[in-house]
């Protein structure tokens, strides 16, 4: 699998973010992690998530394009950075 | 028996489970009720700590599930005094989850964020003209200390612009998410979550129409370009997997 610039990462990781912590299937159970341990989460990645406008400030010039259909995490790639990466 | 971490509720529940390791190095189980499979592995200590690494092993682990079988993601962070506690909620949710699983088989989420500029010159002129047009018959007025007058005309002037720009982001918006629902069997939307974050939109689509979707917001972002946009996925179905 291909290593992706680490800013590429961090894109990604932005919506993983905004995905895993805040949906999903809540099921709840007797011993969860606190809200408080989430919201260490978005300390500790506080560069990332000033706010979600970082993510404009990560990405090339550019917009989406079409690219070959893909599922793993590695690859998965926000398009302008990985043209980026590739020229 | 051991406390366990769960990462996602799954059809299938005699299929095999992935290989890869789960939060602590431990090996993923799952264990069955009915239709239903909740994969998990054990705890050694309870603290999950969610950490960057962490986060992505646990999208990885919902991401090899989904490969062979329908899943619904559960978020970071479940975790139960012992298995019989999760067959127990399991039961207690059963034609919700399966519902739920039947609304997700065969398909994945993409999402996408529009960026816009309000520093933007097209977009700028725009305003300009409206405000021009707006504002002419108004004389200008020198602000004064404790003149409330204008104090209320500013504070009115100002509330009259975040209207215009409020108004004008659900235009933008709705240009660009119609098309794409278009293409999805379920969509979320929501606009302005931040000042500059246009629109932040997650769709949920067969597998074979992924490629088509990306065609489409190729498209929209060539007829729009002064915004930014940013598309990712395909993601498991976070986002439609309220039970």
């Amino acid at each position: 699998m291909r290593q992706l610039a680490a800013r590429e990462k961090e894109v990604t990781l932005l919506d993983l973010l905004d995905r895993i912590l805040n949906k999903g299937v809540i099921l709840w159970g007797d011993v969860t992690l606190s809200v408080a341990d989430v919201d260490l989460v978005y300390l500790g990645l506080k560069v990332l998530l000033t706010s979600v406008e970082t993510a404009e400030r990560m990405r090339g010039a550019g917009s989406c394009y079409t690219q070959p259909e893909r599922n793993t995490v590695t690859d998965r790639a926000f398009a302008p950075l990985e043209r980026a990466v590739e020229d | 028996m051991p406390a366990v971490y769960l990462y996602a509720i799954a059809d299938r529940p005699k299929a095999p489970l992935p290989s890869s390791r789960g939060l602590q190095g431990a090996s993923l189980s799952s264990l069955a009720c009915g239709d239903l499979a909740a994969v998990f592995s054990p705890l050694t200590a309870t603290d999950v700590q969610a950490t960057e690494s962490a986060l992505w092993l646990h999208e990885e682990v919902v991401e090899a599930l989904m490969a062979e079988r329908a899943v619904l993601p559960v978020r970071f962070g479940s975790v139960f005094s012992n298995e019989a506690a999760v067959r127990a909620e399991l039961m207690a949710r059963y034609t919700a989850l399966v519902a739920a699983l039947d609304r997700v088989r065969g398909r994945v989420e993409l999402g996408l964020r529009v960026l816009w500029d309000d520093d933007q010159e097209a977009i700028r002129k725009k305003w300009e003209i409206t405000d021009h047009a707006q504002c002419s018959s108004r004389a200008p007025r020198a602000l004064s200390p404790g003149d409330g007058r204008s104090y209320l005309m500013t504070r009115l002037e100002e509330e009259r612009r975040a209207q215009a720009r409020r108004q004008r982001a659900e235009a933008l918006a709705a240009e660009i998410h119609t098309p794409l629902t278009r293409l999805a069997v379920a969509s979320a939307r929501q606009v302005l979550i931040t000042p500059r974050l246009l629109l932040t939109g997650a769709y949920l689509l067969e597998h074979d129409r992924v490629a088509a979707f990306r065609r489409e917001v190729e498209m929209l972002s060539a007829a729009h370009s002064v915004l930014r946009f940013l598309c990712t996925g395909p993601w498991p179905p976070y986002s439609f997997a309220d039970v």
